[in-house]
């Protein structure tokens, strides 16, 4: 059964990083990744990330009837 | 798989889903088991996201996988952020699924479940679907431009304007109808109303946590989060029991509604991240445990339908609205089958974090058959409970009778034998003070799902709690679309008076926000206040107005879509986007025809107010009585001139938009076609 081990444990955090990413948790990685490629000098901090992307977020229809 | 295989398969699945369609179409006399309806939507919407999206894909749109997507030119890791499709489609199913799939369908149940699901299933694979997914491939062609953009650039300047009115019109509207929905939910209901407003402490809590202490750590907040409001709803139990808390939150309709109003102007107003994104979180995990649980519940309970395939209110008599199945039935089912709303999604924030062209097909078409499939456990729900039941809950007492024995009597009355003490008992079971005259949808889609929860876990103990449950499920999301529509017409107030006054447009400036938040918030407080008072329930008059509005932005948006694919030069294939385009226009024309002149005063709004002042006229009604009276008969016309500007916006805009398919079809004028240039992509395969 130990072979089976590893690959339940890349799928579980496979499950794990797609639940993050859908509920947004991993939205301040993936904007410091793209930050980083775009050179960017003074990328947002974490709070001042997080409140423009919900202002933003929350500008347009995002939740329908 | 050898093709030979995949042809039986194939043909495998469509003979199932024919003989489960034909099983639920031709039941008479005997319940039917719940199943047959999950089998026939499932085998339906596999054939139709097999063999019709991929025509779709491959005829109408021609997807192109070598093309840059606007997430691959722009990414820049904050609007424009490729994503997994899988994971994109979770956001769009979580962005297009609200209440609509579930009030709709259980609205709809008064004709008999066999219309209603016919026209999910139907409508969705062959209108909604293709609505969401042509716009989604449109708006990925522009840079994600919005449907307004995409209007005024691709048929003119007045269809974009058109647009613009009716997604503000749709918005005011939908606000309106879905707070009454809540009203109706909530009212003289301490329990329900407990649960909901201890939602508001906790979005404060999670928003500071995720503002301030763990920035953006959503998940663990929403968790957080999710474990409060279960405990609030068992809270709400000893809330409900307790003689000093109980008055406090036994509120009457008129008070629900002004606090509503209260909470959505503050909602508008206060920083985005305090309330309003926190409530979003906390209503999305909500929404996909519900919706998942409900699905698992149906499978594992296999609940009877009661519901007859027909009911007697085919003939348009019917309580709960009145109206016959045209066009009242698509009318009412918006949401499930096609929502115009959708197009605004479709072209707001999904086009912009797709990696590839042909995703669109699975998020597109994929999460409007998903939506569907909402609609159709819905319909289950609801019809899975007595009729009389069923019919005691959504009818008003104008039309059923003021005491329960009345009621009781009419109902049976009817063909659907009900007992006053059945009613009594059953409130009793699920905690309610009562459960007569409670339309909307919610209560009794609350009924349905804590039966079928309550035979999965808890048995008859935990019915309440279940009930309850699914109350706060449903209001929770409903006071999310409630909060961020009205923030999201804000900004459309903001925009329009600030062509007429600059300042206006800044949206940082305190006095622009609370004026343009007052103005969206009285709009739709103002309807909703019509519907509270309305003697007919309100829902009789606001949700077929909604439905209309809904459809009539459907037919905007595939409107916007023909035109673009005629210049597409995809003459062949046309009748994809017009056939649907030509039933929608038809059914709303017809329903707005309907709504305004029918000489029936439960379906026209000028004959009902002619009869309310041919009786204030005749002295029939009393001097106290007077000045609502004279209110009700406003608001009647007032319904009907907003139901005739926005029929008339989308015959201007059809024209217009004839005149451009006229040209192109006769070769008059070279067609401009306003997407971005072609880009190859730089991915490789499997990116």
């Amino acid at each position: 059964m130990h072979f089976l081990i590893p690959p339940m444990k890349r799928l579980l955090h496979r499950i794990w990083q797609a639940v993050r990413e859908w509920c947004g948790d991993s939205a301040y990685e993936r904007y410091l990744t793209c930050a980083a490629k775009l050179d960017t000098k003074q990328p947002l901090s974490p709070a001042e990330f997080y409140v423009e992307q919900t202002n933003r977020r929350y500008s347009r229809p995002n939740r329908c009837c | 798989m050898k093709s030979s295989l995949k042809i039986v398969l194939w043909v495998g699945v469509a003979v199932v889903g024919a003989a489960a369609l034909a099983k639920i179409a031709l039941q008479r006399g005997e319940p039917i088991h719940a199943t047959w309806f999950v089998v026939a939507a499932v085998c339906c919407y596999a054939v139709a996201y097999r063999f019709y999206s991929a025509f779709v894909a491959a005829k109408l749109l021609a997807l192109d996988d070598t093309r840059a997507t606007p997430a691959e030119r722009h990414g820049d890791g904050r609007d424009f952020v490729p994503t997994n499709k899988w994971i994109l489609f979770g956001h769009h199913f979580a962005a297009i699924a609200g209440p609509g799939p579930l009030v709709g369908p259980t609205l709809a149940a008064q004709f008999g479940y066999l219309p209603g699901t016919l026209w999910l299933i139907a409508g969705a694979a062959l209108g909604g679907c293709v609505q969401d997914f042509v716009i989604l491939l449109c708006s990925i062609r522009r840079d994600g431009k919005s449907l307004g953009e995409m209007a005024r650039e691709e048929v003119s300047k007045r269809g974009g304007f058109i647009a613009q009115l009716a997604v503000l019109a749709i918005m005011i509207i939908l606000l309106g109808v879905i707070a009454l929905v809540v009203v109706n939910a909530l009212k003289s209901s301490p329990w329900a109303t407990f649960t909901l407003a201890m939602t508001i402490p906790i979005a404060l809590l999670l928003g500071i946590y995720l503002r301030f202490v763990r920035p953006g750590r959503v998940l663990e907040a929403s968790i957080g989060g999710v474990t409060l409001v279960c405990l609030a709803v068992v809270a709400g139990q000893w809330v409900a029991e307790s003689p000093a808390w109980a008055p406090v939150f036994t509120l009457s309709g008129v008070a629900l509604a002004f606090a509503l109003i209260a909470y959505g102007l503050a909602a508008s107003a206060l920083p985005v991240w305090l309330l309003l994104a926190p409530r979003d979180y906390l209503s999305a995990f909500i929404k996909a445990g519900a919706i998942i649980s409900l699905a698992a519940g149906i499978l594992l309970v296999r609940p009877q339908v009661l519901m007859p395939p027909l009911t007697r209110f085919v003939d348009g008599s019917g309580p709960v609205f009145a109206g016959k199945i045209f066009p009242f039935c698509f009318i009412t089912i918006a949401c499930g089958a096609v929502s115009g709303f959708h197009s605004l999604i479709s072209s707001g924030t999904t086009p912009k974090m797709i990696l590839r062209e042909s995703h669109a097909r699975m998020i597109g078409y994929g999460a409007m058959l998903m939506e569907s499939f909402v609609g159709v456990m819905a319909m289950v729900a609801a019809c899975a409970m007595t009729p009389g039941v069923y019919f005691a809950m959504n009818s008003p007492p104008s039309i059923v009778g003021a005491t329960p024995d009345a009621a009781a009597q009419t109902i049976s009355a009817w063909g659907y034998p009900l007992a006053a003490q059945t009613m009594a008992d059953l409130a009793h079971r699920v905690g309610e003070q009562t459960l007569w005259n409670r339309a909307g949808g919610a209560p009794s889609l609350a009924v349905g799902m804590a039966q079928i929860f309550s035979n999965t876990i808890g048995g008859e103990r935990l019915l309440s709690i279940w009930y309850h449950f699914a109350i706060m499920f449903e209001a929770l999301f409903i006071l999310t679309v409630l909060d961020a529509g009205t923030r999201v017409g804000r900004f459309m107030v903001q925009e329009l008076a600030g062509r007429l006054w600059p300042p206006m447009r800044r949206t940082n400036w305190m006095p622009g926000v609370l004026l343009s938040s007052a103005i969206i918030v009285g709009a739709w407080g103002y309807f909703l206040y019509q519907g509270v008072i309305d003697p007919l329930g309100g829902i009789n008059s606001l949700w077929p107005l909604f439905g209309i509005a809904n459809q009539l932005l459907a037919a905007v948006a595939l409107v916007v879509a023909t035109t673009i694919l005629l210049k597409m030069g995809r003459l062949r294939w046309i009748w994809v986007t017009i056939l649907p385009t030509a039933l929608l226009v038809v059914v709303t024309m017809t329903a707005s025809y309907q709504k305004i002149f029918s000489p029936n005063p439960r379906i026209g709004f000028l004959s009902y107010a002619n009869a309310l002042a041919a009786q204030i006229a005749a002295g029939q009604i009393s001097a106290a009585k007077l000045s609502d009276i004279h209110r009700i008969i406003f608001n009647q016309r007032l319904d009907a001139g907003v139901t005739a500007v926005l029929a008339l916006a989308i015959l201007v805009l059809l024209v217009e938009a004839a005149f451009q398919w006229y040209a192109i079809l006769t070769k008059g004028r070279a067609p401009v076609l306003r997407e971005t240039p072609y880009v190859a992509t730089q991915w490789v395969e499997g990116d």
